[in-house]
Formats: structure tokens, C-alpha cells, sequence
């Protein structure tokens, strides 16, 4: 999807020319296990939407806009959304209030903030890619997808 | 708890109710799938339930592994009395896709169906709530529409279980379908499904799943199906099909690679892309794996490599490696190398030429009404061609003239059966062994098919017409029918694990076994306890794959005995080892064994009476087995497995070393 602005680095799937997504969801698994130590669709950065009938699936990750309209729209930017020094977005979840005015925000349909809006207050938060951040492999889905169908771009 | 969700779901159709039981119940003794459903089946039938009745209860369950990203542990388990068995028996069907681990996410290890809903329903879950909802909108539906509609109804994301019209018409072989074209198909539970007034169950889960060891989750999914993470890019094949049944297919067909569960590190199921649809000129994708190959052409049976089940250090790896063609190369300096790497050609069987299409509508409609596939191919279209070649069906009048090379014909049969059209719509629709003795067993049965040849000896085999083996089902890998070019200690120990069986089992059980062993006993199987003590071990595995959970194309692996045991600590932080599941194991099979003699009458006589007869035709060495060679080997195995040797029943000093004096006394076993 051609949102006609510019991204900064980003997780991105392959075509499947060069390697057809697996539909095995590792991708979501290792981002959640490795932020959080838990396997949850609340808690993965980046989505994989099955097609029930094609059986080709779609991996949806955050491309960093550069201009980062979710930062932007963020209340309490700087404690909840952060900009890293090459300004990557990321969000500080212990500063997030649950708002969802980013994933509001978010250009992309399907939105690429996972926001779970039936989460009880207390505990809902948003989360996005961060690029696994000091991390120094690297981002995990990438380093783990079983096809190397995910590529940094 | 690591691990598990934490509860189980009792859905009570009848009154739509909804009540939690703790996991924790049944784990960790019972491990978790299978083991658990055996234990709640046996605490909770009694005898004298029809598989299609209210009474009858479907359990299903995940494993402590499922949800974790532990590759395999996506697998998950349905058990109940299956109207696809012969006579009616307990049973299992195991099940991939996605859904098992949504229904942890939503905080559920498993569900207990009951009852009947008065009015047709499916089931949504999301999280907590259960809720019994209006299947109007969806009864009707093919497979793949009904679960876009539950998509369109409750948002993406979402993961179904649903039936096809099968189902819906109680056909017995009738299955359950989720993502990923996979299916729970062996036992027939898509038509309890439908018994039940039950469409679809739907679920979406938001919660987490909390695995004790990240770092040896990571472990493992290194080690497990290595070597692996490389591109898997989409192949254009010029031939489909193997071993005297290859296509070649005009500007060729497009191949790629699909995991079958949550968070598996493979991708052997194969996506036939742009395939011929036969519900409109829309081009469709299709799922292959294993007997779907044999839609497409059936001129030869499956060829046999002993590499298939006997293995050495040097030369083993997982089946699943087949299928995306990634097998490691063999050691070729390993002594053995020759007999494990030469094949055994297949039977010529002159069932149907090569079509392609026509393949492709078979295997859509399978899919799409929601019908067991190798029902479908092995046993109907086989017996059909066969029945055909020997004038049996003259005086049968199917509406339309009998070829199994047209595509209009594989159409009007497979509508015939799913609808229950005119009267042998109806009959076929119990499933070929039912439709097989209310035709006349002797005649439309047994009468033998005289167009099979072996290509070892170069001798006709006479297999009959029906290629019925025990409980029901249709030969697999059993040196005769389907894939039946197995050498005799292969099909002596397959047998075995089909006699101590109540369907099918090379799906789950598929006999590995060291090729040092078999050295030992290839020249008297059916004396050999070390070839029992192989069955056993299978047989075991086969239990703790349904119960941990994995799948049966990665396990076992017989230089890795710890692998499932590494798997479960990973996902529990409970320590475990392989002779502790081995232990579970067991408890689980006496389970089974146990709910089999309390309410099927599984005896001695009952079981060596249902598997002794399909192993009198010759194999494609012209062997068979003797009477008293088949009953020494079933003596050595029930003595291994602390059975008396009479009946078949499990003793009391065997129950109870396994903890179950409880089921020692319901099946009035004497003190000793
Ligand atoms: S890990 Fe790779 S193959 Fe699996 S779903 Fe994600 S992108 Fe697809
Ligand atoms: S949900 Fe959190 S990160 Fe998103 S805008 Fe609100 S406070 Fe900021």
C-alpha cells in the first residue's frame, strides 16, 4: 500500500517468488516471546492475516514513517511513544495509557499497532515494531522466520 | 501454571450451558491431549451410546506444548465415539491449523461437547465468554464460504473449526475443518458435529500463553527438523505425481510450501496454487499431503523405501522433509546403505489414468463438503473402478453410468453421497464398510479384482474389490490396498498396532523402528519380542505426540528419545523424562483399552477376529501369515503389555502399577 511518504527501515515479507510465507505465525510467536516471554496476539508487533481461502497469508509490520504520525499523536510522547536518535517510534508500554490515539493515527489499513481495544483498562496498551531494539541480531521474526521470508528493508 | 491455560470447557448443547473444569484435574498425570481425553471419556461414558446420539461426547484438547512456539505443538486432538469405525468404537482424530492454540490464547485448554442443541448453533469464543449462537446464516455452507462467513461475522483473526455439508448430512466419514485446509477427518466427527446441530465453532482469544523456558524454546526450534531456515520460494512443476502416475501438465503447475500449525519450524504441506475448482471457473488453491497424490492418477500403488521405517544414526529424517523435498542427503558410506535406499516398486493397479483436473475437482470436493479424503481415494473411487472391472455394479443404478476417469462421474457420486441422494446416496453415505454389507459383503466385498500385479514377483495379486482392513477403515501400509508394498515384518508390526487400535493408526503410529532391530527378527517377526517391544514403543509415541503435543512427522526420532520429554519441560517447567512419558504413556493406553472392554466389548477373539482375515491375501511377495504365528505374536505382546493372555484385559497387577485400581475394579479384574 502506497501511502506516498517515505519509511525508514522496516521488517517487510519477500515475495513469494523468492520464498512463500509459511502461514506458521513463528513470525508473531518469537516478537511476543521475546518482548514479553509470552506467546499472546495482544502482545505481537506484527501481524500475520491468513487468507482462509488462498491459504497465501500477509505479514503487516510497522514501516516507520519517517514523519511518524502516531508519535505525533501521541499524549504523552516521550513517555509512552519515544523516537530512538535515527527516529525510529517506539512505544515505552510503561508509560502508555491505552489510548489508542496512535493506532487511530496509524496510515495503514490494517493499522500496524496492535491495539486490543476489549483489554481490560488496567492492562490495555498499545504495541508496535521496534525493531527489536538492542537487540543485536537483529529483529527477531527475521532472524527466526523458519523461510526467511522476512526481510529488513 | 506454565504452560497450560488453566481450564476446560464444559459445553452442554442441550441446555447451552457452560461450566469450567481446573486442567490441573487431569495434569500433569495424563500430560495433556489424548491422555486427557482418555481419562475424562473413561471417568465419564457409559456404555450403550450411538456415536450419532445426544449421549455421545467429543472432547477436544490441546497439549501443554500448543500456543508456545514449540514447533508442532500446534497439533491438537478430538476424541469420541466414532461413527466411522466398524462397529462404532472410541476413537481420536488429530487436528493442525491455528485454532488450538487461538483456544488457549482465550484461556481454554480443551472442550467437552454434550448434548444436543435443539436448533441448529455454532459455538463463539471469545475468551471467557462462550456463547451459543444461530448457525442459519452458515447451515448449508461449503468448508471454505462458511468460514469466510465466520470471518465476516466476528472480524479477522478469528479461527474456526466448521463441517461442510457432509456433516450436516451425518455422513460417517464426515470432518472438521480449520485453517490451512486441515481437517480432524479419520473418525467421522464431522457428522457428530452435525448430530449435535453443531455448524462451527468460532474463537478468538486475546490472552497469553506463558511457556517456562524462552531459551530452550529457542533450542528447540533449532534442533527439531534441522536443517532448515532457508527461502522455501514458490516451484513451477512440469509433472505432478510419482511412481507410474506422473502427469506431465500442460505450462505446469505451481508449488509451494505450507506449515500445517502454530508455530511450526516446517512446511510440509504442499499448496497446489491455481487449481481447477469444482464449484466455478474461479481458480483455487488446494492443500496436498500424503494420499491426496493419488486423486490426480492411481495406475500404481505408493513404492516403499525401507529408509521409511528402519532407520540407522547415519540415515534417519523426518517425513516432513519429503513433502518440501528437503530430505538431507543420505550417508552413502554407511553399511547399510543399499538395503535401506533401495525401493520396493507398488503394485500395478490400473485404478484411473493420470487427470489432472479431474484430480483437482476430487480433492475440492473432499474440501469443500467436508468429507475424509482417503475414504474417498483408497476406498470409495478404488472400489468403484475395481467393482466396475469385475461387472458387480450392472445391476446398481448410481443415475449415471460408473467411470472413475470422469470428472462428471467423480462429481455426481461424490454429490450423490454427500447429499444422501436416492437410495445408495443414503447407503454410501455410512461409509464403505456399512454400504459394503448392506449391498451383500460377499459379492460387492470380497469378490477378488483380477487387474493388480505385483511388480517384485511379476504375479497377479488378488486383493478383493473393498480394500477393507479392520475397524473399518481401508489398508494402510499393511502389505495389501494402500501403500501396501511393505515387507512382511513392516506389515506384521503395523498390523498389530491396527489390532490394539479402533481405526486407522499409521497416521499417528507410523512404525519406525532401528534397522539393527529389524536385523534381528526380519526372518521371524512373529516370534520376536524385540519387534513387540518396537510396536510397543510406537504405539507409546503415537499416545505421547497426541498428548504433549507434536506431530507424527517429527516424531519420534530414534537418535532423540528425549525429544518430546525436552519439549514438555520447555512448555511446563515440569521435569520430565522419556521413561516418564513412556509411563503416561502407558497409563493412557490401558485408558483406552480399558473404555474399549467396558463399552465395545474388546476382547482377544473380537480383535484377532478383525485383523486376522485381512492379512490371508497375499502381500506383493505373495506372503500371508499362519494362525498360529499371528496368536504367538499376540500372546508375546499381551504378556509385554500385562494383558491376560485369554481375554485381552489388562490385569490388575498392571492397572495398578500404573495407578488405575479404580479401573482394575470397573472391569471386575480379579485380585492376583
Ligand atoms: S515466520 Fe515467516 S513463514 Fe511463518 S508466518 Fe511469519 S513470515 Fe510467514
Ligand atoms: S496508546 Fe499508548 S503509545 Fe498509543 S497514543 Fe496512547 S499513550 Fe501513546
Amino acid at each position: 500500500m502506497d501511502t506516498g511518504r517515505s519509511y525508514g527501515p522496516h521488517v517487510a515479507q519477500a515475495p513469494p517468488e523468492y520464498s512463500l510465507c509459511a502461514g506458521c505465525n513463528s513470525c508473531e510467536i518469537i516478537c511476543s516471546l521475546v518482548h514479553d516471554g509470552v506467546v499472546s496476539p495482544s502482545r505481537r508487533r506484527l501481524a500475520v492475516r491468513r487468507d482462509i481461502r488462498t491459504m497465501m497469508h500477509t505479514v503487516y509490520s510497522c514501516q516507520h514513517c519517517t514523519d511518524h504520525p502516531c508519535y505525533d499523536k501521541c499524549p504523552k510522547k516521550g513517555t509512552a511513544m519515544k523516537l530512538t536518535p535515527d527516529g525510529v517510534a517506539y512505544i515505552d508500554e510503561s508509560g502508555c495509557i491505552g489510548c489508542g490515539l496512535c493506532h487511530k493515527a496509524c496510515v495503514f489499513d490494517p493499522p500496524r499497532i496492535n491495539y486490543v481495544k476489549s483489554a481490560p483498562k488496567e492492562t490495555r496498551r498499545a504495541r508496535k515494531c521496534d525493531m527489536c531494539l538492542g537487540r543485536p541480531e537483529g529483529p527477531a521474526c527475521v532472524q527466526w522466520c523458519p523461510v526467511k521470508c522476512l526481510t529488513v528493508v | 501454571m506454565y504452560g497450560y491455560a488453566g481450564k476446560i470447557a464444559r459445553i452442554n448443547l442441550t441446555d447451552r450451558t457452560v461450566t469450567q473444569i481446573p486442567t490441573s484435574k487431569y495434569v500433569p498425570e495424563n500430560i495433556g491431549g489424548r491422555g486427557v481425553c482418555n481419562r475424562i471419556f473413561w471417568d465419564e461414558m457409559r456404555p450403550g451410546i450411538g456415536a450419532l446420539e445426544p449421549g455421545n461426547m467429543l472432547i477436544y484438547m490441546t497439549g501443554a506444548t500448543t500456543g508456545t512456539g514449540i514447533p508442532t505443538g500446534g497439533r491438537s486432538v478430538f476424541t469420541g465415539i466414532s461413527p466411522n469405525s466398524f462397529p462404532e468404537q472410541y476413537a481420536w482424530s488429530g487436528i493442525g491449523g491455528m485454532v488450538g492454540a487461538e483456544l488457549k490464547f482465550a484461556g481454554w485448554d480443551g472442550f467437552i461437547i454434550e448434548g444436543r442443541a435443539d436448533s441448529r448453533v455454532y459455538i463463539y469464543i471469545e475468551d471467557d465468554r462462550i456463547e451459543f449462537l444461530d448457525a442459519s446464516p452458515l447451515w448449508g455452507l461449503l468448508v471454505h464460504p462458511c468460514q469466510r462467513k465466520l470471518e465476516e461475522l466476528h472480524g479477522d483473526g478469528v479461527q474456526s473449526m466448521v463441517i461442510g455439508p457432509a456433516g450436516e448430512n451425518l455422513m460417517r466419514n464426515a470432518s472438521i475443518t480449520t485453517s490451512n485446509d486441515n481437517v480432524a477427518a479419520k473418525s467421522g466427527f464431522g457428522a457428530v458435529f452435525g448430530s449435535k446441530n453443531l455448524k462451527a465453532i468460532t474463537i478468538r482469544g486475546t490472552g497469553d500463553v506463558r511457556p517456562y523456558d524462552i531459551e530452550k524454546i529457542f533450542d528447540l526450534r533449532l534442533k527439531m527438523g534441522s536443517p532448515y531456515m532457508r527461502p522455501s520460494p514458490l516451484h513451477r512443476e512440469a509433472t505432478h505425481g510419482m511412481d507410474g502416475n506422473e502427469i506431465p501438465v500442460e505450462g505446469g503447475w505451481l508449488r509451494g510450501q505450507v506449515a500445517c500449525s502454530h508455530g511450526c519450524n516446517q512446511h510440509c504441506n504442499r499448496l497446489m496454487i491455481d487449481m481447477k475448482s469444482a464449484f466455478g471457473d474461479e481458480r483455487i488453491n488446494q492443500v496436498e499431503k500424503c494420499v491426496g497424490i493419488f486423486a490426480y492418477g492411481f495406475q500404481e500403488d505408493c513404492s516403499w523405501t525401507p529408509i521409511q521405517n528402519y532407520e540407522t544414526e547415519r540415515n534417519h529424517f523426518l517425513p516432513c522433509k519429503m513433502l518440501s523435498r528437503e530430505e538431507p542427503e543420505p550417508d552413502t558410506g554407511d553399511p547399510h546403505f543399499s538395503e535401506l535406499f533401495t525401493p520396493v516398486r507398488g503394485d500395478v493397479t490400473n485404478y484411473w489414468k493420470p487427470d489432472f483436473d479431474k484430480g483437482s475437482v476430487m480433492m475440492d470436493m473432499c474440501n469443500e463438503y467436508g468429507i475424509d479424503k482417503w475414504d474417498v481415494i483408497v476406498w470409495y473411487m478404488t472400489w468403484l473402478s475395481m467393482a466396475k472391472k469385475e461387472g458387480l455394479l450392472d445391476d446398481l443404478d448410481f443415475g449415471m453410468e460408473v467411470d472413475v476417469e470422469s470428472e462428471a462421474f467423480v462429481r455426481h457420486f461424490l454429490d450423490m453421497i454427500t447429499y444422501r441422494r436416492g437410495k445408495y446416496g443414503s447407503i454410501f453415505a455410512e461409509g464403505m464398510a456399512r454400504a459394503i454389507r448392506k449391498l451383500g459383503k460377499e459379492k460387492y466385498g470380497d469378490t477378488i479384482y483380477r487387474g493388480r500385479y505385483s511388480q517384485m514377483t511379476g504375479e497377479r495379486i488378488d486383493v478383493p474389490v473393498s480394500l477393507e482392513t479392520a475397524w473399518g477403515h481401508s489398508y494402510h501400509w499393511q502389505g495389501r490396498g494402500f501403500e501396501a508394498t511393505i515387507n512382511k515384518p513392516g506389515w506384521i508390526a503395523t498390523s498389530l498396532e491396527l489390532m490394539n487400535s479402533s481405526r486407522d493408526v499409521q497416521t499417528v503410529a507410523h512404525h519406525h523402528e532401528k534397522f539393527e532391530n529389524y536385523l534381528e527378527y526380519k526372518d521371524d517377526p512373529c516370534h520376536s519380542p524385540l519387534l513387540v517391544e518396537g510396536v510397543a514403543f510406537d504405539e507409546n509415541k503415537a499416545e505421547i505426540k497426541d498428548s504433549v503435543t507434536c506431530c507424527d512427522w517429527q516424531s519420534p526420532d530414534l537418535y532423540w528419545p528425549d525429544m518430546e520429554a525436552e519439549m514438555f519441560t520447555a512448555a511446563t517447567g515440569i521435569p520430565m523424562t522419556a521413561a516418564q512419558l513412556s509411563e503416561a504413556a502407558e497409563r493412557s493406553r490401558l485408558l483406552f483399552r480399558a473404555i474399549l472392554i467396558r463399552d465395545f466389548g474388546r476382547c482377544r477373539d473380537m480383535e484377532v477376529g478383525a485383523i486376522f482375515p485381512t492379512m490371508q491375501y497375499p502381500d506383493p511377495f505373495g506372503q500371508t501369515v499362519g494362525w498360529d504365528e499371528w496368536n504367538d505374536l499376540v500372546d508375546i505382546y499381551y504378556k509385554r503389555r500385562g494383558y491376560d493372555i485369554k481375554t485381552g484385559v489388562p490385569t490388575r497387577p498392571t492397572l495398578e502399577k500404573y495407578g488405575l485400581g479404580d479401573v482394575a475394579s470397573a472391569l471386575g479384574c480379579a485380585a492376583n
